[in-house]
Formats: structure tokens, C-alpha cells, sequence
């Protein structure tokens, strides 16, 4: 790679360790002493001047001996922006006998009350501050206090003393889930070692985390942290496990939780906790953060984000003891143009869109021009190229709503069916491998059925979820047969129509969400009881025989059946407790089943789902343009569930249509959606683009000859070409077993197979149709061109075309130019 | 232990930000290679491994782990032979490789406690115990963890050949998992001892000249830099693009295709190896790792011997093996490739110490011998030992896990090094494996 020294350069910046950066955040921030040169390098910093600044917590209230207070604080500039000037400000104590700053916390002294002065430059503020009870070291409990920490500081991690068989024998459960065995490891095992109440400083939990004796894990902590204060005080006061009188955690906060930060700058956050008696405190320093994406905004333990150098937008997750909130940090492109240009509107879609943009400072490219659209059309909503003929007719109309006639024709066309019913088999796992051919072939022909009908999805999924019959008649009924336990059930319809991971909450809460065992086992109590019968060979009979007490593998403790985040159903009235499930989880406001089908739909036309994974929907992994998915899921319940109807104003959008050539503005931009993303067409329909290239069907054993690669029935037909291309292995609920990444074996089977040779030198195929019919250069270069590119050559091909037509005979430059065409990655990508 | 490793350093992640970029990955996807806790790169990154596997379940009794003194129901019917090595002894099946032996480290004492076939290949291919699941389906990618070839194919050096090759076909659990196709094996789906051995799609259809391709790759050149304001944007295209210039130097790569053409090797060279499917693909093995494919795995089969061990070891599986086997090492040894190229025995077992009805032998996961040589291994060395019945390990017991663990080290890659699954799930590379560095000394 020949990288410019600029680029280099940044990419270094963005490679230094983050630790490394607030250090030299601190030796600035050592510089900034005096108010002038404070104010002058602000001035450098600030895009105007300082209106106001604000301060959060609006007051001080320590209560204890441990406590710290971050602040944080907000100026107002006058370009209506707000900019964190947290660690860049003088904070002054009124009567430092009461309290201290201590970098830009508030810590107390003795016990009073007094105020802190904030001053940028010339604007003052200031907070009042009540220390009492500093002589009193606040009780300290092992629940509340040690797991925290203990988390924070990762020793209950995956990869550490959290994984199954712990470390080095010293085993915590992950994340801290279990508090009461993680306090028996820690206080009983190992001969009680870990802990010495006597002398808390020699005790093997404080000689390890400082790495005084040999750590595997490090050094965690230094000898003189507040942490290590903690825990000793935690041994000196006997080490209690909890207390009944200690309030709980009942929500977490984050502020801010939106925010645009500039390239290269900083941003606090301030997390605070709200207990069950009414209190706050701040956790700051005691929550655990990450950041989806690093490049773009990385945070470290003391939640202070940096943005990158990047342009783009980033969430930070925070977590406290099992609490999760989320904090987004946006970093818009500099410079944001202005003036920032008055964009075209088709529908509200381009509204929500264009408005993110502006605040981004990306400009959507030009519209894409007509064959582009009508060839991604046709990809995108049906998995089938368009004929010469429809490029031709589609060109030569001048109508001004044409591409909505175009879209209306595509959205009734019959491969409607078959790439849906496809994409939704792979997502339901149609597979003969488990279901047998019988089960496997009904299962399919019934989706497609309801997508020929263009059934409500709501409807269809609610008959499928409460599905019992013979599966050798009934289609749906395979469903129970793919997943055969209560636990694959419930990891595969939370993850297929919710969403929602409760996988992880199997084994362990859900480190990202709020959900628990309980919480898996309770959407498991659907499903305990279904019964599947052999009838013979490949046919079995579903049914449930009745709802089932379901208990936790763990404890034994008895879960009653209860939808994530909906009510305990003790007693039911049906004999089938999935008729309540099938209810519930179709029902509109169920707040997951909307958003995730329109999330997907979304992400088959645009590239890229607005949530990330797009069946990974939770508080923590907010959708990029928020506004946009509501828009959205609100439109999918209005229309009841008519998923025609979304595609429709997707497809009619100005975003949807714009071209993936980008402008320098949004050249980088993944996530906006500001111009069109490529993509590589799926196998399946690849393969079908191929046949109908070259004009050569292909065979599937046990199909008709003519049968389409996107209408097969399940994923087992015999195919190199399939194979090698990535098809879905159809083994999870998602579409993540289908690959659309490249190999060597992809290239060189499009290129050197003899399939591909066959295929284009096939005496029925397209090449000898043109050259029987008397055809020109020109005419054959036309009619590929359509075919493969779905438009007319342009010169360059035209070129290419000459050159090979002066130096082989017709048919051998036919072939050659076929092939080059089938090689491009022009043909090989939706654009 | 020769290798020290090498703390992180910058320049080591901005290599993988180049790799990054060049595959065309998106930022989000290069992020993820950047979380990569730094894989720290020994000085060791041209060591290519062959990695052999006996599937089904090779007897240790009966091949590296005589019990001659053991109770007379469970001893077989083989006899130890001395071999070059003073106090080493092993089966009279393995004349050949008895005069190797001072090339080679005997690991008598593996373990571990899955006795079904799928799941047993899958942790000694992958260093991690498969979960939930059938995994005796061999034709595609079922891992839950990725294999160590694909480690490899994800974080080592690579070069003009794909890094990770796999022959005579798909071998189960050589997977990539979550790592994605991209880092899967290159597969030669064929046998190199049949007469019309020829890797798949590499070559030229029979009706095409080299003249004319060229101006069809020429063609192409053309097509494809017209569209290259698409492929500014496209990550797609850019990672097209890479894999289009890796197939390309395969096709047009005089060194890179030769390395496929086992029968550019000199009859006696073939006959050397044995015209067998193990022979031909150690032979072939060794041509592509000597072309810089860092790591071949053989699949060599089939050592299910429930019947008739005795019968099927004596007269089918090991005089190919033992040929084949001995003579790659030789080979590598009179080539000087031997420092440079890890050659690694495996199976997913060994097998019960009672010799059942139909005189087989049952699967045994908790005691089998796997053999090692090359890459500054120490030759001659015997590690580990079992109980009289070759049942029960005694001394130094060696998992799956401290053997992958081994492999990737000498491969110059930390077994410690973090992934990350989509999810986000922090994955190490082998969890609980420790490198058996007595081979070393």
C-alpha cells in the first residue's frame, strides 16, 4: 500500500492506544493552568464564543467518606452548539476545608456545605455542595459495591475468571450474574486466602489485582485507587454479603445521551444511579463502557469519550450492575457545506433521511439514472435481472411517474414469490437434512403460498408459531421439527421475529440487555410440552400436550411462562400455551415485532439494516437514523402488517434510488444511508443471472429443466456453484448463514470452470442464438450489454468489444466478450 | 523454547489495517481486525505447517504406544520394533518410520473426553470442545469455533497461494465459523493419486488457449477499471477486486500453478511417497508449502477400525502411511525444509484398550499418541506416558487444546489473541491451551 505521509499519519493517530491519548489529554489539560492560556486554546477549539455553560448535577450531595461527585460541564456557544468543556474549564472550591476538586470531581473533605466555581474564560457558574457523613464510611456490600468493581475491572469476563472452567481455579460466573456463588469463591474457597479481614492489604484479592504477586490478568489496579479502599474497607466491615436495608438500583442514567462531538474531541459522561429510596450516585467511574464502534468514538474507564478522525456516529454502551443505557455520540463531517443544499423529496422516507444527513454534513449523491434503478429493481425485490425487452421498453418511456409503474409491475410479478418465499426459508431453516424432502418441500410451498396471497405477516407468523398437525401435509408444523427443543425454540423466534438475543441468557444474563435467565426460561415455558410423534419415514405429528412447569437448569426455581417484558401467564385458558405466545408476539404494540421486519425489509433494498445487526434490536444498538425505523414500524402496523406496502415506499423513496457513486462529501459514509450501497448478488440469484446471461437454464436433479435457482425448495440440490457461492446453510434463524463474502474459489470458478465455458458456449445458449440470427458486432455488444448490465454499452465497452472483434473470429470474440462481461464486477454487484 | 515473543507494537496493528484495506473490509470490519489483541508475531512467520489427520481414530496401542508387558486381552497383535532412536520403541506397522524417528516427538499422552467421532475432530481441529450440535456431517463448514487453519488463513502471513489448503476434499470441522468463507480452506476436491488428478477450475478449460485468455483477462482489465468510480465506494468490489487478483495469481503464477501439478514430480519421487491418496497428498502437501502455503491439512482415513483392527491396519491403513509419512519427513529433511515446516500426525481419538467381539477396537478419547516433527521440534523425544493399557494417562497429559495452542505458537501466532464473533463476543483463539514447549528443548 503506498499510503500519502497524511494518511499514515492519521492512521497512526487512530492506532495509539486510547490510554496513551488521555494522557496527553492530562498534560494538556496540566498546560491549560492559567486562565489565559486557557482561553486561548479554547479559542482555537470553539466554533463560537461561550454563551453559557451548564452544569450537571445541578447540586452536590456526598454522603459518605468514599464518595466522589464528576461533573460535568456544558458550554453554549453562540453558533447554537454545545461543546463539553468538562476537562477543559477551571473548577474553583469556595471552602476547600469542605470539599476538593479533584481533577473534575468533587470530593469531601469534612463535613459542610460550600460551592464549586466553574469559569470558562469570562462565564461563571456554579453548583452548591453538601458534604455530610464523611467520617463514615458508608456500609459496603458485596452485591452492591464488589461486583461492580469486579466487573468493571473484568475479572468476571469470558476470557477471564468468568469462563466456564474459571482461571487458574479461581472461578467467578460471568459478568457477575450469580453474586451469592461469586461470594462464596471468593470469601470460602482456596482456604479463604482471597480475603483477610485482619489485613486486608495482604489479602490475595488485593495482592493480585495489583499485580503484587504473579497475575495472569495484570496489574488491575494501583496501590493507593479508590478501588482498592473499597475493598479493603469491604473486608474490614466483615464482608457482607448484602443487606436487606441496602436500596436497589432502579435506573441507571446517562448524560448526554445525543450528542454531536467534534473530530479529535472529547466528551464526558456522566452516569448516575437512582436507588429505590430516592437516591443518586454517581457511578461514573464504576460503570463499565464500550463502544460499537472504536474508530469512529472509543471511550475509556473514566467514561470520557474521544471521537476519532472519522466522521460517523458511534453508541456507547454502559453497564452497572445489570443495568444498561446507552449514550450516542454523532461526529459530523467537517466542513458541513453551506450552503447546505434544498434536497428533492418523494415520500417522508427521504425527509427522516435528508435530515440526518444535514446534521451529519453529507450531501446524498445525484439520483441514479434509469437503468441503474431498474436493474437494482428488479434484483433487489424479485432476484431476477430484467430482459433486453424490459430495459428497452423501460428506457423508451417518458412518463414522469415511470419508475413507480416500473416498481408496481416488479412488486406483482410471480418471482416475487420465489425470492421471498427463498429469503424467508432461510431465515425459517428449510432443510431436508433435518426436515426430510417431505417436510422440507411443504414447508416451502407454505411460505410461498403466503407470500403469493401476500398474507398479513402478522397473520401467517401467528399461524405458524401455534402450528400442529402432520408434517408431511401441514407445512408450518416443520417449524417445531427444525428446532426440537424448548431452548432452540426460544433462542430461534426471539432471534427470528423479536430480535432479541436471549441466547446469551441461557447460560448468563444478557451482557448488552437487561435479560436474565428467567427471562429465557420464561418464553422456554411456551414451548415445554410440544410432542412430536413419528408417523413414518420423514413425517411426524406436532402438537403441545399442555402447558408444563419449566425450571431454571441452574437453581431449580420454578419460571411461569412469560413473554420478555410481558406478564407471567400462571394459569391458561388455552390448551395450547403458544396460542397466547402467537398473541402476543403478533399483537401491534408488542414493540419488537414490527421494528424487526422492518428493519429487515429495509436492509434487503438499502444494504445495510438501520440496526446493525438487523436482528440484534436492543436499547443498547440504536438504529442509526431512529426516527427513520419508527417512521417505519409505525407504517408496518398501519398497513397491517402488508409488507408489499413498505417496499413500495422504500422503493418509491429518492434514498432508495440514489445512485452508489459517491460525492466528496459522503465518499466514507456507511451508515447514512447517502448514497447507494453495492452488493454482491446472493448465490442463488447469481446463478439465475448466469443461466439467463447466457441463455442456458440449469439442471437440479428432481426439478423441471427450467426450474430457477431462486425457486428451489430447500438448500440441499446438488451444486458446486451454490455451494461455493455462499448459500444459506440454513442452521441458524437468520440470514447469517448465507454468505455473500468472496473467495479464491468464487473467482476462479467464475472464470476457468468448464460450467461457466459450457454455459457460454452452449449451442441453445444467447451466444448462438446472435450469431445464427446473422447478428452485428454492434447488435451483439447490444444485446449483452443489456442482458448482463441491463443498458446499452457506452464506449468503453464498445472499445473493449473492438479490439476483441478485430483479433478473433465472431463466435470466439462473442465468447470472450460474454465472458468479460460475466466476469465485471459490474454484473456481479447490484449498484 | 528458541521464540520469544514479541510484545505488540504499533506497527503491528497498522499491518493489520493494511491487510484490512486491501481486502476491502468495511470500517466496521476492520475495527474488529483492530480489537485483534494484538497477535504478536514471532519470529516465526515463515513456518508452514502440515497438518495430517488420521480420521476415524488411529490405535496409540497399536502404532506409537506398544504394551508388550500389558494383560494379553487388551495388548493386539503387534510387536514393538527399536527404531533409530535408542529406548524408543514403536509398532512393527511402522518399519519405515522407525528410521525417522530420531526427526520426530512422540506425544504419548493426549486427552481429552469426547468419544463421538464429530465432536472429537472438531476439538482437535479447532483447540475448542464443540457445544450442542451434530457435527458428523463432514461436507461443510460446521464449526463453532474456527479450525487452526483458518487462525491461520486470518491472522498469519500469507502469500501467493491461499494460506490454508485442504486435500483430498473438505475435511469436517476445518471450518472457519465466524471468521466468514473468506478464511475457509482453499478445497481440492481430489484424489492426487488417481491419474486424472487436476485441481479444480485453477487451469484453463481444455478448450481454451493461453493466448486467448490473456486477452480475455485483458478484457476484463479494461471492463472493470471503467466501473472504478463504483468500486471507489464499493467495499464490495474492493474485496472482489482482492480475491479477483489471488485467483488471478493463482491462474498466471507459473510457481503458484506448478505447486498444484503433483505430477511435476519425478516418478521416483512419487514411488517414494507411494502412489497412495496419503502419499500423493503429503507429496502434494509438501509442493504447496514449499510455494508458501503456510497450512495444508491431509485428511487420511479411514481408521475406524470397530472390525478387524488388525487385519485393517496390517493390510489396508499403514504401509500407505507409513510410506507416505516417512518419506515426507525424509524428504523435507534432505530439502532443508524440515526447520521451516511443522508436520503434525493427529486424529480425533485413540481407541479402547479391549479388542471387542468383532476384534475392533471401540473410540478411546481418554489417552492416544499424536506425532510431531520439524520447526525446531526435537527430534527423538517421547512425551508423555500412559498405564499398561495404553488406557490412562500417567504423565504429562496433553489436551486438544495445549496442542493447538502449540501449533498456532510455532506458527508465530499468540493462541491467546482475542476475536470477536458478530455479536461481539469475545472469543480467544484457544482458551485453555498452555504450547507444550518440551518440544523444544
Amino acid at each position: 500500500m503506498n499510503a500519502q505521509p497524511a494518511e499514515v499519519l492519521r492512521i497512526f493517530k487512530l492506532l495509539i492506544p486510547f490510554e496513551f491519548l488521555t494522557g496527553i489529554v492530562a498534560l494538556l489539560m496540566f498546560q491549560f493552568g492559567g486562565a489565559a492560556s486557557a482561553e486561548e486554546s479554547l479559542s482555537g477549539i470553539l466554533a463560537g464564543d461561550v454563551i453559557s455553560i451548564h452544569i450537571e448535577p445541578e447540586a452536590v450531595h456526598l454522603g459518605g467518606k468514599n464518595r466522589q461527585q464528576q461533573l460535568l460541564v456544558t458550554a453554549q456557544l453562540s453558533d447554537g452548539s454545545r461543546v463539553d468543556l468538562t476537562h477543559r474549564c477551571q473548577m474553583q472550591m469556595e471552602d476547600p476545608s469542605v470539599a476538593r476538586v479533584v481533577e473534575s470531581r468533587v470530593a469531601g473533605v469534612r463535613d459542610g456545605e460550600t460551592v464549586v466555581k466553574v469559569r470558562v474564560g469570562t462565564v461563571v457558574a456554579s453548583v452548591s455542595v453538601r458534604v455530610n457523613g464523611y467520617d463514615v464510611y458508608p456500609p459496603v456490600h458485596f452485591r452492591h459495591d464488589i461486583i461492580p468493581l469486579l466487573t468493571k475491572l473484568g475479572c468476571n469476563g469470558s476470557t477471564c475468571h468468568g469462563k466456564q472452567a474459571g482461571q487458574n481455579g479461581f472461578k467467578l460466573s460471568v459478568f457477575g450474574f450469580e453474586p451469592r456463588a461469586d461470594f462464596v469463591a471468593l470469601t470460602r474457597e482456596a482456604n479463604g486466602r482471597r480475603v483477610f479481614p485482619a489485613a486486608p492489604e495482604r489479602s490475595l484479592l488485593i495482592l493480585k489485582a495489583t499485580a503484587s504477586l504473579p497475575h495472569t490478568g495484570g496489574r488491575l489496579i494501583g496501590q493507593e485507587s479508590p478501588d482498592i479502599h473499597l475493598i479493603a474497607e469491604w473486608m474490614r466491615q466483615g464482608m457482607s454479603y448484602d443487606s436487606d436495608r441496602a436500596p436497589s438500583l432502579v435506573q441507571l442514567t446517562v448524560s448526554p445521551e445525543e450528542q454531536i462531538v467534534g473530530m479529535g474531541s472529547d466528551q464526558q459522561l456522566l452516569v448516575m444511579a437512582e436507588y429505590s429510596d430516592g437516591s443518586f450516585q454517581d457511578v461514573t467511574r464504576d460503570a463499565a463502557y464500550t463502544s460499537n464502534a472504536e474508530m469512529i468514538a472509543d471511550v475509556n474507564a473514566g467514561g470520557i469519550v474521544r471521537a476519532g478522525q472519522l466522521a460517523g456516529e458511534a453508541a456507547v454502551t454502559i453497564s452497572y450492575m445489570g443495568h444498561v443505557t446507552a449514550a450516542r455520540i454523532f461526529i459530523p463531517r467537517l466542513p458541513v457545506p453551506d450552503p447546505y443544499p434544498d434536497l428533492p423529496v418523494n415520500n417522508h422516507i427521504d425527509e427522516l433521511v435528508w435530515s440526518k444527513l444535514r446534521k451529519m454534513g453529507l450531501v446524498p449523491s445525484q439520483l441514479c439514472d434509469d437503468t441503474v434503478f431498474l436493474r437494482r429493481l428488479y434484483l433487489d425485490t424479485i432476484g431476477t435481472l430484467p430482459t433486453t425487452q424490459q430495459v428497452r421498453t423501460f428506457l423508451s418511456r417518458t412518463e414522469s411517474d415511470k419508475r413507480q409503474q416500473a416498481i408496481e409491475q416488479v412488486l406483482s410479478r410471480t418471482e416475487f414469490a420465489d425470492y421471498w418465499a427463498l429469503k424467508w426459508s432461510d431465515i425459517l431453516l428449510v432443510n431436508r437434512a433435518v426436515l426430510g424432502e417431505r417436510g422440507a418441500y411443504q414447508f416451502h410451498q407454505w411460505i410461498r403460498e403466503q407470500i403469493v396471497q401476500n398474507r398479513g405477516y402478522d397473520e401467517w407468523v401467528r399461524e405458524l408459531i401455534a402450528a400442529s398437525g402432520n408434517s408431511g401435509k401441514y407445512g408450518p408444523v416443520n417449524f417445531y421439527r427444525a428446532l426440537r427443543t424448548p431452548e432452540e425454540l426460544t433462542r430461534s423466534v426471539s432471534q427470528a421475529f423479536l430480535g432479541l438475543r436471549l441466547n446469551c441468557a441461557q447460560c448468563h444474563h444478557h451482557p448488552y440487555d437487561k435479560w436474565s435467565q428467567q427471562d429465557f426460561y420464561g418464553l422456554a415455558g411456551f414451548f415445554n410440552g410440544i410432542e412430536r410423534k413419528i408417523l413414518r419415514t420423514d413425517r411426524e405429528f406436532v402438537y403441545h400436550r399442555g402447558y408444563q412447569q419449566t425450571k431454571l437448569p441452574t437453581t431449580g426455581e420454578i419460571v411461569f411462562a412469560k413473554p420478555p417484558d410481558g406478564a407471567e401467564v400462571p394459569n391458561f385458558t388455552e390448551p395450547d400455551p403458544r396460542l397466547h405466545l402467537a398473541n402476543w408476539l403478533t399483537e401491534a404494540k408488542n414493540p419488537w415485532f414490527a421494528r424487526l421486519v422492518a428493519n429487515r425489509i429495509w436492509k434487503n433494498f438499502l444494504g445495510r439494516g438501520l440496526v446493525e445487526p438487523e436482528d440484534d434490536l436492543r436499547r443498547t444498538n440504536p438504529a442509526t437514523n431512529e426516527p427513520l425505523l419508527a417512521y417505519l414500524e409505525e407504517q408496518v402496523r398501519q398497513s397491517q402488517f402488508d409488507l408489499k406496502q413498505l417496499m413500495r415506499l422504500i422503493l418509491n423513496s429518492r434514498v432508495y434510488q440514489l445512485s452508489s457513486v459517491p460525492n466528496e462529501t459522503n465518499a466514507d459514509d456507511e451508515q447514512n444511508f447517502s448514497h447507494y450501497t453495492p452488493k454482491r448478488l446472493g448465490a442463488e440469484v447469481l446463478l439465475d443471472a448466469i443461466c439467463h446471461v447466457t441463455g442456458t437454464p440449469e439442471d437440479f436433479p428432481g426439478t423441471l429443466r427450467g426450474t430457477r435457482a431462486i425457486q428451489l425448495w430447500d438448500n440441499h440440490f446438488p451444486s458446486y456453484f451454490l455451494e461455493t457461492f455462499g448459500r444459506s446453510e440454513r442452521t441458524s434463524p437468520c440470514e447469517c448463514g448465507k454468505s455473500d463474502s468472496p473467495t479464491v474459489a468464487q473467482t476462479l470458478h467464475l472464470m476457468n470452470s468448464p460450467e461457466t465455458e459450457a454455459k457460454i458456449t452452449d449451442v441453445n445458449g444467447r451466444v448462438a442464438r446472435l450469431l445464427q440470427q446473422g447478428s452485428t458486432e454492434q447488435q451483439i455488444v447490444e444485446e449483452l450489454c443489456l442482458a448482463a448490465l441491463g443498458r446499452l454499452p457506452v464506449a468503453k465497452e464498445q472499445d473493449v468489444a473492438d479490439q476483441l472483434f478485430a483479433g478473433a473470429p465472431v463466435r470466439q470474440a462473442t465468447e470472450d466478450f460474454l465472458w468479460t462481461l460475466l466476469n465485471s464486477y459490474e454484473f456481479l454487484l447490484i449498484h | 523454547m528458541p521464540r520469544k515473543s514479541k510484545g505488540s507494537d504499533v506497527c503491528q496493528r497498522r499491518e493489520f489495517l493494511r491487510v484490512g484495506t486491501l481486502a476491502g473490509l468495511s470500517l466496521a470490519e476492520v475495527m474488529l481486525l483492530q480489537k485483534v489483541c494484538a497477535a504478536e508475531t514471532r519470529k516465526s512467520d515463515d513456518i508452514n505447517c502440515i497438518f495430517i489427520f488420521a480420521l476415524g481414530g488411529m490405535p496409540q496401542q497399536d502404532m506409537w504406544d506398544l504394551k508388550p508387558e500389558g494383560p494379553a486381552e487388551t495388548r493386539g497383535d503387534f510387536s514393538p520394533i527399536s527404531t533409530n532412536v535408542p529406548g524408543i520403541q514403536i509398532s512393527e506397522l511402522l518399519p519405515q518410520i522407525s528410521k525417522v524417528v530420531d526427526k520426530l516427538a512422540i506425544l504419548r499422552s493426549l486427552t481429552h473426553e469426547d468419544s463421538d467421532h464429530g465432536r472429537g475432530i472438531h476439538i482437535m481441529m479447532s483447540g475448542r470442545k464443540a457445544g450442542v450440535g451434530d457435527f458428523n456431517t463432514g461436507d461443510h463448514d460446521n464449526n463453532q469455533h474456527p479450525c487452526i487453519g483458518s487462525m491461520v488463513a486470518r491472522l498469519g502471513k500469507v502469500g501467493e497461494l491461499p494460506p490454508y489448503i485442504s486435500l483430498p476434499n473438505f475435511l469436517n470441522s476445518g471450518g472457519a465459523a465466524f471468521l466468514g468463507p473468506s478464511y475457509g480452506p482453499f478445497v481440492i476436491a481430489a484424489d492426487p493419486a488417481a491419474p486424472e488428478f487436476k485441481v479444480r477450475d485453477i487451469s484453463l478449460p481444455t478448450s481454451m488457449t493461453s493466448e486467448r485468455s490473456v486477452r480475455r483477462q485483458l478484457a476484463l482489465r479494461e471492463i472493470n477499471r471503467f466501473s472504478r468510480r463504483v468500486e471507489e465506494v464499493s467495499r464490495s468490489a474492493r474485496s472482489l477486486d482482492a480475491f479477483y487478483q489471488k485467483a488471478y495469481g493463482l491462474m498466471t503464477s507459473q510457481k503458484a500453478k506448478e505447486a498444484f501439478e503433483v505430477d511435476r514430480e519425478s516418478e521416483a519421487m512419487r514411488q517414494r511417497y507411494g502412489m497412495t491418496s496419503v502419499g500423493q497428498c503429503a507429496l502434494l502437501g509438501r509442493r504447496l508449502v514449499e510455494a508458501g502455503c503456510r497450512f495444508v491439512s491431509i485428511e487420511n482415513g479411514h481408521w475406524d477400525t470397530h472390525r478387524k483392527n488388525s487385519w485393517s491396519l496390517r493390510e489396508v491403513l499403514c504401509p500407505s502411511f507409513d510410506q507416505g509419512v516417512s518419506a515426507l519427513i525424509e524428504d523435507l529433511s534432505d530439502r532443508g525444509m524440515l526447520e521451516k515446516t511443522l508436520v503434525v500426525v493427529t486424529t480425533e481419538f485413540g481407541r479402547t484398550p479391549q479388542i471387542n467381539d468383532l476384534d475392533g477396537r471401540d473410540h478411546w478419547p481418554g489417552a492416544f499418541s499424536v506425532v510431531m516433527a520439524g520447526a525446531g521440534i526435537q527430534g527423538g523425544q517421547v512425551i508423555g506416558a500412559t498405564d499398561k493399557q495404553a488406557a490412562t494417562v500417567t504423565d504429562r497429559p496433553i489436551t486438544p487444546q495445549d496442542l493447538a495452542a502449540t501449533i498456532l505458537s510455532v506458527l508465530g501466532i499468540d493462541h491467546k489473541t482475542v476475536l470477536y464473533t458478530p455479536v461481539g463476543r469475545p472469543v480467544p483463539l484457544v482458551g485453555d491451551g498452555t504450547p507444550v514447549n518440551d518440544l523444544f528443548t
